[in-house]
């Protein structure tokens, strides 16, 4: 990057110019290493990479689907190019929180595709979700209580606020019509009821499915 | 559970991550969090417990995208409590602090995203790629982002104030 006064400015003004801790170090390493560490010291796969890599691949294969109904784009009811629904993901991010460690993963939509309406939004829902049940796993192994509690809270209130159950017989593309946002629409075939069980089952000490969740999308 | 050999690894491993403590702490600061010493124990409470998902080569910026879904939730918790007051919008996304008024304003009316990657670049002195890696997208994305936002402030910031001498000549493509 060439010089670019913008950020020369803006670098002049940093009101906090030198990284520095008023804590004493030493006590809260010792504090922090005396915590139980369960993990091996060996590279690990993500485990929430594999849930957005699948919703991922369903949202490229939803937009090259689209792409070659741009002429009759009017099959998808109400549908909008790739930078809408990149606003919409951006937007949806600050609306959602994810697990400490996390961040939100890019979006790639082929130019020429469209998408529906509150798709953006949508796919920040699953990936917050996938996300969070990921947490909550990698927590129950640890034996984080408060991260577990934490992660257990974040699903109820993405399920409450962020997860609408499309009508009986509705179309794939279905969308609520409210100015609900972000929302991820469920097909109504049990999944939001089996997600609150699982949840349940989570907190109750019964987390099988909870790990399969997150171990289904897996290579 | 892990053997000894295996602690101490971890522990040799994890002194690495925590000497950026003070630039956690203070990234936490930047951002307007109340409690940047706590946000940043936190942080490194959280990286030793999945030190594993930590990058060994560049743990800065898996602790400050750590950190700053941490602020977030700091920001979110306080929410309600500011809601209350006059100045609950402004309470609800952490801030930079103590600016200049007009640039505070700038930044203000950038989306916090494009307002991330320019501070994390400017303020914490990220490389673009290791910004990209704190925001979880590619480096090109992110250059296009920053790009952007570099325009958007000098936008705001000519908005804001009458020409002066360190914004008159403001190389806005970079170039």
């Amino acid at each position: 990057m060439k010089n670019d006064s913008t950020l020369a400015y803006l670098r002049r003004m940093n009101p906090v110019p030198e990284a520095a801790s008023s804590v004493d170090g030493a006590e809260l390493l010792d504090r922090i290493t005396s915590l139980p560490h369960d993990e091996p010291l060996r590279a690990r796969r993500s485990p929430h990479r594999r849930r957005v890599a699948l919703v991922a691949v369903g949202l490229v294969v939803m937009a090259l689907l689209a792409t070659t109904a741009l002429a009759i784009s009017g099959w998808f009811g109400d549908v909008v190019e790739p930078p809408v629904t990149k606003q919409e993901y951006r937007n949806a991010q600050d609306m959602l929180t994810l697990p400490p460690g996390a961040t939100w993963r890019e979006l790639n939509l082929d130019p020429n595709s469209v998408t529906s309406r509150g798709g953006g939004g949508s796919y920040a829902v699953m990936i917050a979700m996938g996300s969070w049940e990921c947490y909550w796993v990698d927590a129950i192994k640890s034996g984080d209580q408060p991260a577990q509690q934490q992660a257990h809270s974040e699903l109820n209130s993405l399920l409450h606020d962020h997860v609408v159950i499309a009508p009986p017989g509705a179309s794939e593309n279905w969308a609520p019509s409210t100015a609900q946002f972000p929302v991820a629409a469920f097909a109504d075939d049990g999944g939001y009821q089996m997600k609150q069980a699982m949840y349940a089952d989570a907190a109750a000490g019964h987390p099988h499915s909870l790990i399969q969740s997150c171990r289904a999308n897996g290579p | 559970m892990t053997n000894q050999p295996d602690r101490q690894s971890a522990e040799a491993r994890f002194r690495e991550v925590f000497s950026h403590l003070g630039a956690v702490t203070a990234y936490a600061r930047r951002r307007g969090s109340r409690d940047p010493d706590g946000i940043a124990a936190e942080a490194m409470t959280i990286a030793w417990r999945r030190l594993a998902d930590v990058p060994a080569d560049d743990p800065l910026p898996w602790l400050y995208a750590t950190a700053r879904n941490l602020v977030l939730e700091e920001s979110r918790r306080s929410a309600p409590a500011a809601a209350a007051g006059d100045d609950a919008e402004q309470s609800f996304d952490p801030q930079p602090f103590e600016l200049d008024p007009a640039l505070d304003q700038a930044l203000r009316s950038l989306s916090r995203f494009d307002r991330e990657a320019l501070l994390l670049v400017a303020w914490e002195d990220l490389t673009p790629k290791q910004a990209a890696k704190a925001l979880g997208i590619n480096g090109t994305a992110f250059r296009v982002r920053l790009l952007r936002a570099r325009r958007r402030l000098q936008a705001s910031l000519e908005q804001a104030t009458p020409p002066s001498p360190h914004l008159n000549h403001l190389d806005v493509e970079g170039t």
